[in-house]
Order: structure tokens, then sequence, then C-alpha cells
């Protein structure tokens, strides 16, 4: 059967052998696991050997569209590329939206499969069903833009959709991203250094097909019905309105945002860096990923300064936080030169955020000293400071090249493993998980290391008067659920804004009428619980399971020191056992072989074990 | 008669009018099937949307040879008889604007029909950035920008304390 909504092929690219194929897309793997997300994690445990080195050729990047891509539907522009990371040693995925998953889609394929180790640099043109590898030595060492323009100009087509990856990528930076449209990116997890240790440095495409629907009519009605909802509402106008820097004032006024490397969740400088302020200072428009009502980027230009000039799109929410108030910093003219540095080299802000924070409180605390760091005053809040960190870590040079291995890497070697905010090797997001307490133990449980959109339990836990952050009782069960609707969305390859008018019911419907398949809310659930159990059979293979679900020591022993959540800790172990109880999984966070049977999952882990 | 007017500084390059386009008209969402497309400038974060303008002496129906052009004289759009267009190009070469496209599958060209008078596109920009108004409006607010910058003129000079009248002009 081909599954409507798919356009039928997978592309297989073997780097070392040169070889490209295109094989049918398993329609059984992607009715049993939806697509993207759950798909790669099926086609990951199913093709990577345990132990496989994550900086060798053994490794995989598995890219990904969902089945409602390439069709009407709002806010479908993600694509997932699924790999083993080189950050944490788990099992990885990350989502780019933009334009390039549609056009993947036009081209006439569902996904695109990397593997091998090229013996020069080279980058993939696929021009629909004309796909090569071509040679990209005049393209190493360039920046990201310029990579994307260079490689436009040469194949004389403006319209092509690029995913690259810039110099960290090159010399392996552990959080390098692969960057696409300028300012999408494929962030967390460091799938730019993967990339760049198989020497590809981009992927072009350009695709002029289409993909058929089950149910034209009820798509139709139901993207209309989308579109109406978004515009009336109000978390959605206000993303509109300001970008994902919206959640600036929540966060802050409500004490659980990162600050100076998560030492409190309150930055009493956070009105310099919120929406208001950028809007009125430095946003000048908008730009939007591919068949989005919402079109949440917005694009900023510094006037004047030292920096002036200087345009990006963003700075988003995350990169805000991270390199914003985890840094003190709060001159919003550097927060936007230090994410044009990340977007050009191609670093993930929100690791880049997290590992200058950990470099600002390893230099107050004397344990790198102005020598270290060749000259730079690494206070927290000296922007001009964070500005020439970041390109040092971005070139790797001098004490950038200890940086660019990620927080956890580098402390380690400082001495001070403590002092780096990350949950197996992948640093915090913004959210301060001691005032927010389900963020905490979604850091904790999350298959690909501390991450924020494994379970968003944030608008529950912050609604009414706030103080249901603070509970841990009962968290498990709403981590639990959001890790389910996560898994769904993601899988679907919708942006996760979508959420605002595409619940769970809207996301079948719309499932349904794209694929025809047959598929209600429990049984999407259902499909969520296996995703997340096939991520962490995976990461169980590598040796990982309750002890590497931990926040660093900070988030347990010391109470938060100042802000609205002043005085509250995180109370893992006892949200941890709740979690693993209700998952079905033993203590030690292992799913038992009842609840492997239940999902129908023995027989996979048994083969792959 | 009513005409599209394009704001690209409103467009944001979501191409949700490209995906009403194609799917309205070839029942399926295909950027190259459509008959407005959002061009992205990258390295200026602009977005321009281009379509057809509804020129009033249409160089494409001047350029095509097989008579496969017309205004259809309703709406004021140029209508492609799909028997005769031969697929040559010469309109697509004709068209200032860049408007004009060809379908690959068809071999014929593709040019805003202005969707018989409900043009999809406008109806589903959420931005604004394309409208469908009036001639005698349409031009309005380049009136209106040029008179902008006559006030905006006149404004400085009396600031700077040169009369506006042209007073002490040259000597
Ligand atoms: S729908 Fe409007 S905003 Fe979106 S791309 Fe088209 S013209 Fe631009």
């Amino acid at each position: 059967m081909a599954l409507k909504g798919l356009a039928g092929k997978i592309l297989r690219v073997n780097l070392t052998s040169g070889s490209i194929t295109k094989e049918p897309t398993p329609d059984d793997v992607f009715a049993g696991y939806i697509g993207a997300r759950g798909v790669g994690a099926y086609l990951l445990l199913k093709e990577l050997k345990a132990h496989t080195d994550p900086l060798g050729p053994d490794n995989k990047l598995i890219f990904l569209t969902g089945p409602v891509e390439g069709t009407l539907a709002p806010g479908a522009n993600k694509i997932t590329v699924t790999f083993r990371s080189p950050l944490t040693g788990t099992y990885s995925f990350s989502l780019c939206g933009g334009h390039l998953a549609p056009e993947v889609k036009f081209a006439g394929y569902d996904g695109i499969i990397i593997e091998g180790r090229a013996d020069r640099p080279v980058y993939l043109w696929i021009d629909d069903d004309r796909v090569s590898l071509k040679d990209a030595s005049h393209l190493w060492g360039k920046l990201t833009h310029a990579t994307e323009d260079a490689i436009r100009a040469e194949l004389k087509d403006d319209a092509i959709r690029v995913a690259c990856i810039g110099p960290a990528g090159e010399k392996l930076s552990r959080f390098a991203c692969i960057q696409s449209d300028y300012h999408r990116e494929f962030g967390r997890g460091g799938a730019g250094a993967v990339m760049g240790a198989k020497n590809l440095k981009a992927i072009a495409v350009r695709g002029t097909g289409s993909v058929e629907v089950a149910d034209p009519e009820a798509l139709e009605a139901l993207t209309e019905k989308v579109y109406g909802i978004l515009a009336a509402n109000l978390k959605a106008r206000a993303r509109r309105y300001y970008g994902t820097p919206e959640m600036v004032d929540g966060t802050n006024g409500l004490g659980y945002w990162g600050t100076r490397n998560f030492s409190t969740g309150y930055f009493e400088e956070g009105h310099n860096i919120n929406a208001a302020n950028m809007k009125e200072k430095i946003f000048v428009g908008s730009m939007s990923c591919y068949a989005c009502p919402i079109a949440c980027g917005k694009v900023s230009l510094i006037r004047s300064g030292p920096y002036a000039g200087t345009m990006i799109e963003g700075p988003e929410f995350e990169s805000t936080g991270l390199l914003g108030a985890n840094c003190g910093v709060s001159d919003l003219e550097a927060l936007v030169k230090v994410v044009e540095i990340c977007d050009i080299y191609g670093l993930d802000t929100m690791s880049a955020g997290a590992v200058a924070s950990l470099a600002m409180e390893c230099y107050e605390k004397g344990i790198i000293t102005k020598e270290d760091t060749g000259g730079l005053e690494l206070n927290f809040g000296n922007g001009e400071a964070l500005v020439a960190l970041m390109e040092k870590i971005a070139r790797r040079e001098g004490i950038g090249d200890l940086f660019a291995e990620g927080a956890k890497r580098a402390a380690e070697k400082l001495g001070v493993p403590e002092l780096a905010m990350q949950v197996k090797g992948q640093e915090f997001a913004t959210y301060e998980p001691r005032g927010c307490k389900g963020m905490g133990l979604g850091y904790a449980i999350s298959p690909k290391g501390a991450h924020h959109m494994i379970a968003p339990t944030m608008g529950p836990e912050t609604a009414g008067d706030g103080s249901k952050r603070f509970e841990y009782k009962g968290k498990a069960a709403l981590v639990r659920e959001t890790q389910f609707l996560m898994a769904v969305v993601d899988s679907l390859s919708l942006c996760s804004s979508m959420r605002f008018a595409l619940g769970l019911k809207e996301q079948v419907e719309l499932y349904r009428a794209v694929t025809g398949l047959s598929l209600d809310e429990t049984g999407a659930l259902s499909l969520g619980e296996k995703i997340t159990n096939l991520e962490r059979l995976f990461n169980l293979r590598e040796g990982f399971d309750r002890k590497d679900d931990y926040l660093p020591s900070r988030m347990l022993k010391e109470k938060m020191p100042t802000g609205p959540s002043q005085g509250h800790l995180v109370e893992l172990d006892p949200m941890l056992d709740e979690y693993y109880d209700l998952m079905g999984w033993d203590r030690q966070g292992r799913p038992t072989a009842a609840k492997l049977a239940e999902l129908g999952l023995a027989e996979l882990w048994q083969e792959v074990k | 008669m009513n005409v599209l007017v394009t704001y690209p500084e409103r467009c944001v390059g979501c191409r949700i009018c490209e995906q009403w386009c194609s799917w309205k008209h070839e029942g399926q969402v295909n950027p190259t099937k459509s008959r407005i497309r959002v061009h992205r400038v990258h390295s200026k974060y602009l977005n321009i949307p281009v379509t057809c303008m509804q020129c009033a002496k249409s160089p494409c129906i001047a350029a095509c040879r097989e008579g496969a052009l017309r205004k259809d004289s309703a709406t004021g759009a140029v209508i492609v008889d799909e028997e005769k267009c031969i697929g040559c190009r010469r309109c697509v070469r004709a068209c200032p604007y860049g408007a004009v496209a060809i379908d690959k599958d068809k071999r014929i060209v593709l040019i805003c029909d202005l969707c018989g008078g409900e043009p999809q596109c406008v109806a589903h920009c959420r931005e604004g950035a394309i409208e469908y108004v009036s001639l005698a409006v349409a031009d309005r607010g380049h009136r209106a920008a040029y008179v902008e910058t006559v006030v905006a003129t006149m404004a400085a000079e009396t600031k700077d304390g040169i009369k506006a009248t042209g007073e002490g002009g040259c000597q």
C-alpha cells in the first residue's frame, strides 16, 4: 500500500562508497510510528549497532519528514534529524523549521539517510529525482550564510533550500548545529558535528512535485478552522506579535528563568531583554516558516553602537534566556551579535549560552583566569566579553577549544563537574527546574538530555496562581502525558506552536484526512508511548539508566536563593520513582518485559539488544 | 474592475498564498504550480510576493503568437486557452514582473486568473500583503507616500528657517 500524504521514497546516501539509492518508504513503519521523530527512533535503533562512535563513519543522520507536510496542513514544516549524539552519547533528534521539509517532500522523498564518510568535503544536491554528490572543497571553512548563498549561486537557482554546517561543525564542536534558511536550525545534540565528521558540508534541495492526500475536503475544512482558532487565540497572537520572547516576562516573573549559570531563577534586568523592549528597539519585520499562520520569526537590526548593522532573525526566547539571563547579560545589542555568531558559525545558541555561563562562573570563582581567557574579563553581565568568547568557541581558539566540547566535558576537565548544568551531557534549556519542578523531571528523563520540548509542562504548571509549579507530587503523570503528546506532534512534524490550535483531537483529524488511516486519540497516545519507550531502549542499550536521569546537585541540594521561587529545590527521587511506576518501568528506569510486550516492542528489543 | 496590489514589506514568506493557489487550481499543494510565488531574498531578510499585475496593455497577450491569451472582460484577468497555448514561453519572457510560469506537466503557462474574481491568495494572506482593490483606489498608496515625502521635506525646510514659499531661493 502506498500511504497517502507520503512521497513514497527514502533516499539513502552512502558517503564512503558514493552510492545513492532510493528505497520505498516503509509504509508499515510510518503507520506504526506516525512519521519523523517516531520513524527516526525506530530506524536508528534498528540500523545503528550498539556503541557506534557518534563521530565515526557508522553513525547516521536520518532526516525525516512527517505525513502531513507538503499538504495544506498549517504549520507543517518541521524536518527531523535523528542520530547518536556526540555531545551525550544518547539517542538524539533535532527539529528544524523553515522551508526545507516541504521541499524534500516536493522533491519526492519522505526522508534522507546519510551514512559513511566522504574522503573529501562534498555536498548533496537533490534536484527532484536527480541526486548527486558534488565537490565542496571550495565551501569548506565558509560561514553558513555564505555557504547557502554560494550554493544557490552555483546551482543558479535562488529558490533552492539549503541545510549546511559552518566552521563549528567542520571543527567538530560537540554542539554544532545544522543551519537552514539562514536562521532555522537542527539545534540540539550536535548534529552539525556528525555532519562535519562525515565531510558533508551541505544538503541542497529543489522539489517540484507534490503529494496526494486522502480526503481533500476534510483537510481544507480543518485548515480553515485552525486558521480561525489561531487568529483568535491569545497565546498565538502574542507569539505572532512578539515572537517567542513573549515568554520572557512570564518565565522571569515567576522566577523560573535560569540566571547566571542557573545559580538562581530570576534575572533582575530581565526587562531589558524582554519582548516589549525588543519590539521597540530592534525588531524590524517578521519571517515565517512554511505554511505558518503565526510567523513568530522576528527580524532584528542593530542600528548603532559597535555592532551596528548586525541583522538576524531572532533572538528566540531560548537564546535570550541562555545567552542573556544565564550569562547575566542584559545588553540587547550584544545578545543580537552573539546570536549572529552562533548562526553563521553554526552553533546551537542554547548550548552556547550554557557553556558561556559555565565559563563565566568559572572565571568569577577563579577556576579560570584572565590568562586562560586571553585577557577577557568573563564576569557575568559582560556582553562584550561574551561576544569575544563566542568567537573563540566558534573557532576553537584558545580557551574556546575547551568549551567547544560542551559544558559537561569542559567542567570535568576543569575539575568542577558540578558546575555544568546538564543532563547526560546536554545543557539545560532556559527553564529553571527549581522554579518549575515538572520541567526538572522532564529534563531528567529526556532521552536526549536536558531538553525542554520532551515534556513542556510549564503551561499547566504555571496556570492559575502559579503555585502548582512548586508541587512535585503528580508531576510524573503530567510529564508522562505531555511526553506522549509531544511525541505525536513531533512525529507529525508540526511546529509545536500549532498546539495552540491543534489539540490531539485535531491532530488526529489532520492525520486521518491526509493519510486516510484510521486513528483515534487513544491510539495516537499509545503511539506516543511506544515512541517514548523506543527511545528509552536505544539509551538502555548504550548503558544509560536511572543513574543518568539526574539533575546537577545545585538543583537538588541548594535552595533557590532569590526571586519568586526562592527557597525551592527539586525533589527528584520521588518524582522519578513515581514516573517509572507510571511508565511501567522498573525503578532503574528500564521498561519491564510486560510493558514491552504490551507495546509490541518485545520482539524488536530481542532483535537489536 | 479590481486589481491585485502586493505589499512586499508586509509579507512574511509563509507561502500560504502559494499553497491555496495551487490547491484551488490544481487540487494539490505544489509551489511550482502556483500562480503567485513568494521569493525570499535571504541576505536581506525580505519576502516578495510575485504575481500578475493585470497590466492595462498586457505584454503577455501582445507577445503570444498563438492567440492563446485574452483578457476576461468581467475581471480583467488574463485567461489562458489551454488548447492554443504551446508553452513557447514568449509571454514568460515578455512579462515585466516575472509573474508568468510554466506548468512542467501540462506544458502550458500559468497566469493568475484572479480565481474568477475571488482571489484565494488574498483571502488567505493573514498579513494583508496582497489586496484586491478597485483600480480607482489601487494607486492611492503611492500618491499618499508621495504626499508624505513632500510634507516631510516642507517640515524640514521650515525647521531650518527656510520658508517653504521658495523666497530667497536662488541668487
Ligand atoms: S500569504 Fe501573504 S504573508 Fe504569506 S507569503 Fe503570501 S503574501 Fe506573504
